[in-house]
């Protein structure tokens, strides 16, 4: 009997092995969709296209890093961190290449986002819409996207490689030139103009219209110098579908808090949450959509204080008074300076002054104005392009068309918004020719944009980078440029491990 | 320790037949006779039973009975006794008119006798044709360690064994080096459950274990043994009444520690680099004077207690054990402890056999928060470990005192304390059919499961510098893990004249599952107390998490067993293995083997006095891996879908006038769809020796591993966009080559007895081509290229320190370039490789290996009436290691501490090595550079021990029937030139292994244990 019962568990088992099917050894994964299932449907493309947004929350980009080349790394900041080689970076001793934060994680960053924007580009097309106008604004966000984060990292490394499709893991692009990156900016954003709108329902405001892709074509040809096509794209916000749209807020501060945001000034902002507290740079659920710039900025003692303002920009605002004979009201909402609570009676974050009388930290994006501390979950938008930006390039773009009489109105609209007199008032050898012009606009853009992340771009653009003598006028400012090496350090060293790992890239010329 | 039961079972017959053939002889003789009694004892001092006695030169004899009590009688007071036992040293002692005679025996060193368990079978040692490591338990279980592989250091050729350290930690084991990349431990085969022997695993518990090194002994395992197999047996019952062993053991543990600079010497230094600079020096609080390696850093300590009952009848047998295991770590707010209980038990009755071995076990981990390890040397003298001043009331950087981001490990540990916890389940029940003597069917049904619980609670308050502001957070997840193992298995054994045959046939099936959910909240109710409300129904902003995983792996198993007349044996081994885990077109793989070894020592053409046994053999096989290291903690899809590309629907945005939450989804990683097997296929050639009347074994190797198609994550371009890990790829193939050789000396026969054994291991590894076709990878400071071996480094040569304005001047290249124009006096020079006047990365070269050439055991062991001793070495030669201590403790750019007593180049004293103090100038600190790399070549006593055998009849008196003392101690002794705390430190990074990242040190460990039976 026992033995029968052990030969019908033999046979049992060695039937039930036969009868192991081939795909018992096809596990579903029960965690999430895989790529075969996905790019299926008009949802599928929307959740795609808002995960490139997702990519401006990540450290390395707009949530901290980027800063730290476009603001410290010019004449506007700089870097008194304990932690040396991060200051470093922002000083043009750039020793390893590889260093994570000051290179290496923006460069990984900026093709994460690039290959977001490819699957976009490379799955929705073949997806069914049943509107196609529907479909084009998807395509369309994913260029105005993917040109965005070129931009920027031809502004930073110049000759980075062109990667236009989804990625494989063995994929070694090819070196691009910068006149080939931009190029490709150009098609990128002309092609999104041609299918964005003018303007998004309330549900969609934040994402890119025709204003947000205008603005950054004129700022992709004015670093090109190319003048006229800037003023085309520009016109856009004074004579074309833009015109009337867009006016500088009264309270020059609702450009920096997050209880006045995507106003009427607002070009392009990256719209920032509080609403998920997680690790900084995970992929994980309920991820974080906050910036952390105001911790890594904010004085001593509050904050990480890795980057401050150079003390220059407190005396430049207080070179000229408004209209009422105060001071200009800019610098209150600009910078934490020694003189701040004498001039408008606010405190530092609750404190009185106690730091060194020439420091200065950035205020804008700080969040002071309602809370005693900071930390990783900032929720102000951050103003990527606003209307008085505009109105300073299309004044930039008139002068060197050599139209500087029409040029100052738009400067003026500016200094008026804040209660500053007309240039002619206080600046009249400004109007009287055309480099003289561009020079007090230099000043006018340091004056209203000032830790604004387009410092570094206005730099390289208008050539004051470009010789040594230059160089060192600007050092005078900011002694970091002592440091500049004239054709070197105007752009970034590649990712050595890149320069290594990929047979294809040079590095960058001087490193 | 004592073969098999079965074994033991035929002498207790064979000694009861002739007790009554002695006896019927001693009522028909009349001679006058001497009545001889005594106690026969193991070397533990526990009794042994079935010890067979005989007297010299005649057919009579007796055996021990179950207490290991005996009584013979001889015919006159010269007559010699000759005492034996399976796998023991037969002794050989003179009456000489003595009434009673106890005799301690000692097991015979790699004894040919020894039963081996090789995998869905047993073999004799002598018939073995591949490369298999038995371990000597009796080693084994005086050591005082954690886990199972901690405990194997030293105790086997070709197996590398680097402790973790860190309370609960896992050790790393390594047979017969890189043979895969992605660095997994081998497979641990646990009374037939395949598993790992995780800190759950009570080592106390262990019978036997073997090792199995070379393709032809694990090729039974198959895709499973590509780093090789360690088969554990856990502890049986003996027929007999209960016995009761006890053990305890309690350690003091001490870490390494560094040298460092106090106040007084720290400032001057300090002042130095700031001055330097021409930086203004910070207010140093010069009041203080912290040693922070005090305040981090403790004596640790160990207690193991282990209660073990067992006995059994003619149809079975049972074992009770129960462990408790506590460890205060060396770190401060670190600890683990471990409540075990195991239950084997067996029972026959006619064909039919059942058994089961069932293992609980109860493990809690405080684990250890941030890296005090580097914290200790980042923080300065002059910070007080507590300042009221700061949130959380800890001392930490300050702007103008002490300019440091280091972190508090004193404040660490409170604000930020983790658990983890797992309840173990692991246990097999089998079964066997012996229809005939020849044919034997098993069923085997393992089954493990655990409960995971992990918890983590941050208060509010800081540990370093400008730190962002957080909340109290407390977060847990609850996971469970189960696997299931079905085997069914028919051997065959049989012997036909000269011809012996044993096969073996089966198929196995296992499923590995795991399920997790987490929660997290924030801002806790404070309970008053200093602490919070931290269960998750507290807090605000929840936040939830899970996922499962799951995989299979069905396979199909045979072998084949010949030997003629004892002098040629042949072995073949086909498994054939389907894994869930790879891409769907590569599922299958098969893995052959064949070995064969020829025993000359029986042929008749060959004897030798002075050789006891001599074998050659060869062996030829192939083996597989489909499982990659779990290193990225929360990614569900890693290890178990590594080929499916998926969504990621973890992106969320902010949009509209509201700023609603919306979600998005994308691919974020990429993956190679057509993962394949990686196979590694070994070619084996050996010879055994045993020679001088067994005093002297040898056993020498020299094989060849080819590892084709490691399934390992290798770094891809960044302009690809991938995120994460880089994906896990066919990465590159690997020919290990390897010589190893062990020789014995082995003296039992006097009273005064001792053994040495060593062993020697030389690798070689050489990349033989790389994944998607490259020729070389580059990972931080290491280059892994075709030709060569993995991990070289890859960094700038130094060239001594400018002494002079002159010398920078000087320092040109062929072009009349000064290369380093902005250098000063004080500062290092570095080698212009390319000769373009400038240092840039293009200057860079392969400067070492960060492979050892040779490692060597030593293992010592003597024995003196109740006395013992053991002593374990173990060396490893030729390694170039990166110093990542002194890389950072050296760089004087940053604050954090100095080595005490370093002398840093001034124009007053410039013979040094050491360049100027320079405070905000990563120029002379740079990390890519040869600056930091030293030998890592050292030798390490592992293991020292004394035992005292408890004299009998001290024993009696107080009930006992054995008893021992041990004293011991681990890592008392190391000599090396490294200057980091540990030159056996880990780095479980393939392309970096010779980094020391401050990796949790080695520690010594002070031991006393008893060990009692009754």
């Amino acid at each position: 009997m026992r033995r029968n019962l052990h030969y019908i568990i033999i046979i049992s088992f060695f039937t039930l092995c036969t009868g192991c099917k081939k795909d018992l050894l096809n596990i579903e994964n029960p965690n999430t969709p895989t790529t075969d299932v996905f790019w299926k449907t008009e949802d599928d493309a929307q959740r795609g296209v808002n995960a490139i947004y997702a990519m401006f929350y990540k450290p390395a980009l707009w949530s901290r890093w980027i800063y730290f080349r476009l603001d410290l790394t010019s004449d506007e900041g700089f870097s008194k961190s304990p932690w040396v080689e991060l200051g470093d970076w922002t000083r043009f001793q750039y020793v390893n290449y590889n260093f994570g934060e000051g290179n290496v994680f923006t460069w990984k960053d900026t093709y994460k986002a690039i290959f977001r924007c490819n699957q976009v580009l490379d799955n929705v097309p073949n997806i069914e819409f049943a509107n196609q106008e529907d479909k084009d604004k998807i395509l369309g966000q994913a260029k105005f996207l993917r040109a965005l984060h070129y931009y920027y990292a031809a502004l930073l490394w110049e000759n980075v490689p062109l990667v236009l499709k989804s990625s494989q893991p063995d994929d070694l692009p090819l070196q691009s030139t910068l006149p080939e990156v931009w190029a490709q900016i150009e098609k990128d954003l002309k092609e999104a103009l041609e299918v964005l709108p003018v303007a998004w329902d309330d549900a969609n405001l934040g994402r890119p219209n025709k204003g947000s892709v205008n603005a950054y074509l004129a700022r992709m040809y004015m670093q090109q110098h190319k003048w006229a096509e800037a003023k085309i794209a520009l016109d856009y916000f004074f004579t074309g579908e833009g015109a009337g749209r867009y006016s500088l807020v009264s309270n020059y501060q609702d450009n920096f808090t997050h209880t006045n945001e995507n106003n009427s000034e607002s070009v392009f902002e990256i719209q920032f949450s509080d609403v998920n507290k997680t690790p900084e740079d995970a992929d994980g659920p309920s991820q974080i959509m906050s910036s952390q710039r105001a911790q890594f900025f904010a004085p001593r003692s509050i904050g990480w204080s890795d980057g401050q303002a150079r003390y220059w920009i407190v005396g430049e605002f207080k070179k000229e008074n408004t209209v009422d004979g105060n001071l200009d009201p800019r610098l209150r909402y600009t910078l934490f300076y020694p003189a701040l609570e004498a001039d408008f009676g606010d405190k530092i974050y609750g404190r009185s002054w106690d730091w060194d009388a020439d420091e200065a930290w950035f205020r804008k994006y700080a969040r002071d104005y309602f809370r005693n501390n900071e930390d990783y979950y900032a929720q102000n938008n951050f103003r990527l392009v606003r209307f008085a930006d505009i109105l300073l390039l299309y004044a930039e773009v008139l002068n060197e068309l050599g139209n500087t009489a029409d040029a100052v109105q738009y400067v003026d609209q500016v200094r008026n918004r804040v209660g500053m007199p007309a240039l002619a008032v206080n600046h009249a050898e400004a109007l009287l020719g055309q480099d003289a012009f561009r020079e007090r606009l230099k000043v006018e853009r340091e004056l209203e944009l000032c830790g604004e992340s387009v410092r570094w771009a206005d730099l390289k653009r208008w050539g004051d980078l470009d010789d040594a003598g230059k160089v060192q006028a600007v050092a005078e400012r900011d002694p970091d440029f002592k440091n500049f090496v004239v054709g070197k350090h105007i752009r970034l060293p590649l990712p050595q491990i890149e320069v290594l790992n990929n047979p294809n890239l040079k590095q960058n010329s001087g490193y | 320790m004592r073969g098999i039961q079965l074994f033991a079972a035929n002498r207790v017959l064979q000694g009861i037949i002739t007790t009554i053939f002695f006896f019927f002889f001693l009522i028909t003789s009349l001679h006058a006779q001497t009545t001889i009694s005594g106690l026969v004892k193991d070397e533990t001092g526990a009794p042994m039973p079935a010890v067979s006695i005989k007297i010299q030169n005649t057919n009579t004899g007796v055996s021990t009975d179950q207490n290991g009590r005996y009584q013979i009688t001889v015919p006159n007071a010269t007559a010699v006794l000759v005492f034996s036992y399976v796998s023991y040293v037969t002794q050989e002692i003179n009456v000489q008119g003595r009434t009673t005679l106890d005799v301690a025996l000692h097991p015979v060193e790699n004894a040919l006798d020894e039963v081996v368990v090789v995998g869905y079978g047993t073999q004799q040692k002598k018939d073995l044709t591949g490369a298999v490591s038995v371990v000597k338990t009796s080693e084994l279980t005086k050591r005082q360690v954690t886990t199972m592989g901690e405990a194997l250091q030293g105790l086997a050729s070709g197996v590398k064994v680097r402790g973790g350290g860190r309370p609960g930690s896992e050790a790393r084991v390594e047979i017969r080096g890189l043979k895969n990349l992605s660095g997994t431990n081998p497979l641990y085969v646990i009374d037939g459950m395949i598993t790992t022997a995780n800190r759950d695993f009570n080592p106390n518990d262990v019978e036997s274990v073997q090792i199995l090194k070379d393709a032809s002994a694990a090729a039974i395992y198959g895709s499973r043994a590509a780093n090789g197999v360690i088969i554990i047996t856990t502890k049986k019952g003996a027929k007999g009444p209960m016995k009761v062993q006890f053990s305890g053991t309690t350690s003091m543990q001490t870490t390494p520690r560094y040298k460092l600079a106090q106040t007084e010497e720290f400032a001057r230094l300090n002042y130095m680099a700031y001055d330097n600079a021409g930086a203004a020096r910070q207010d140093l609080d010069l009041s203080q004077n912290t040693d922070w390696q005090d305040a981090a850093f403790r004596t640790g300590n160990m207690q193991d207690l282990n209660l073990t009952f067992s006995g059994g009848g003619e149809s079975g047998n049972y074992l009770v054990s129960g462990n408790y295991f506590k460890n205060d770590g060396t770190v401060i707010s670190t600890g683990f402890d471990r409540i075990s209980f195991r239950v084997n038990t067996q029972g026959t009755k006619g064909i039919f056999s059942i058994g089961e071995n069932l293992a609980i076990s109860n493990g809690k981990a405080d684990e250890i928060s941030g890296n005090p390890i580097a914290d200790v040397v980042r923080l300065l003298p002059t910070i007080p470990v507590y300042d009221a001043a700061n949130p959380g009331g800890y001392g930490y950087g300050n702007e103008r005192r002490a300019r440091t981001f280091g972190s508090n490990p004193v404040a660490i540990a409170d604000l930020n304390d983790s658990y983890n916890e797992n309840l173990r389940i692991r246990g097999n029940v089998w079964s066997e059919l012996k229809p005939v003597e020849f044919l034997k069917y098993r069923f085997n049904m393992g089954y493990e499961t655990s409960s995971d619980h992990y918890a983590h609670l941050r208060k509010e308050g800081n540990w370093s510098l400008n730190q962002e502001f957080q909340p109290s957070i407390a977060d847990e997840n609850r996971a469970r893990f189960q696997s299931l193992l079905i085997e069914n298995t028919l051997s065959f054994n049989k012997e036909f004249g000269k011809h012996a045959v044993n096969a073996v046939v089966g198929q196995t099936y296992q499923r590995d599952l795991y399920a997790r959910i987490s929660g997290m909240k924030r801002n806790l109710v404070p309970d008053g107390k200093g602490g919070y409300y931290s269960e998750l129904d507290q807090g605000n902003e929840p936040q939830a998490g899970g996922y499962r995983q799951e995989a299979i792996i069905l396979s199909y198993l045979g072998r084949i067993e010949y030997s003629y007349d004892n002098r040629y044996l042949l072995n073949a081994v086909i498994r054939r293995d389907g894994s869930s885990r790879l891409g769907r077109s590569n599922q299958w793989g098969n893995f052959p083997s064949i070995s064969g070894a020829w025993r000359i020592s029986n042929e008749k053409f060959f004897q030798k006095n002075w050789i006891n046994d001599l074998k050659l053999r060869a062996s030829y096989g192939r083996l597989g891996n489909s499982t990659t290291s779990a290193d990225q903690v929360g990614n569900s899809s890693a290890n178990y879908w590594d080929y499916l590309a998926v969504i990621n629907t973890f992106s969320t945005i902010a949009m509209g006038k509201d700023q609603l939450i919306y979600p998005g989804a994308t691919q974020v990683a990429l993956v190679n769809p057509n993962l394949r097997w990686e196979t590694l296929t070994q070619k084996n050639f050996g010879i055994d020796a045993t020679l001088f009347d067994n005093k002297i074994t040898l056993t020498a190797e020299y094989f060849i591993a080819d590892t084709k198609d490691v399934l390992t994550a290798m770094p891809i371009a960044l302009t690809t966009g991938h995120d994460g890990r880089p994906p896990i790829a066919n990465a590159a193939s690997l020919k290990n080559t390897g010589f190893e050789l062990s020789l014995g000396y082995n003296e039992s026969s006097r009273e005064f007895k001792y053994y040495v054994n060593t062993n020697i291991t030389t690798l070689k590894n050489k990349v033989t081509s790389l994944g998607y076709g490259r020729n070389n990878i580059f990972v931080g400071n290491t280059v892994t290229q075709v030709g060569q071996p993995a991990g070289m480094w890859y960094v700038l040569q130094t060239d001594g320190l400018f002494q002079s304005q002159e010398e920078v001047d000087n320092y040109k290249n062929a072009e009349g370039t000064v290369i380093q124009s902005s250098a000063k006096p004080g500062d290092i020079r570095f080698k212009d490789n390319n000769g373009d006047g400038q240092i840039t990365n293009d200057d860079k070269v392969v400067v070492g290996s960060p492979w050892a050439d040779v490692e060597l055991g030593l293992n010592l062991g003597a024995s003196y009436k109740n006395f013992s001793l053991t002593m374990n070495w173990f060396g490893a030669f030729g390694a170039t290691v990166y110093n990542g201590y002194h890389s950072l403790v050296d760089r004087f750019d940053d604050n954090s501490n100095y080595r005490a007593g370093i002398q840093p180049w001034t124009p007053e004293n410039p013979n040094t090595d050491v360049p100027r103090m320079y405070y905000g100038s990563t120029l002379n600190s740079r990390g890519d550079t040869d600056r930091w790399l030293e030998s890592g070549s050292f030798m390490r006593l592992k293991y020292l021990s004394l035992s005292y055998t408890l004299p009998e009849s001290w024993l009696k008196r107080v009930g006992f029937q054995s008893g021992q003392v041990t004293l011991s101690g681990q890592n008392l002794l190391t000599f090396t030139g490294y200057k980091g705390l540990d030159p056996e430190f880990n780095n479980t990074n393939i392309y970096e292994r010779g980094f020391d990242n401050f990796s949790y040190p080695s520690l010594k460990t002070y031991s006393l244990g008893l060990q009692f039976g009754f």
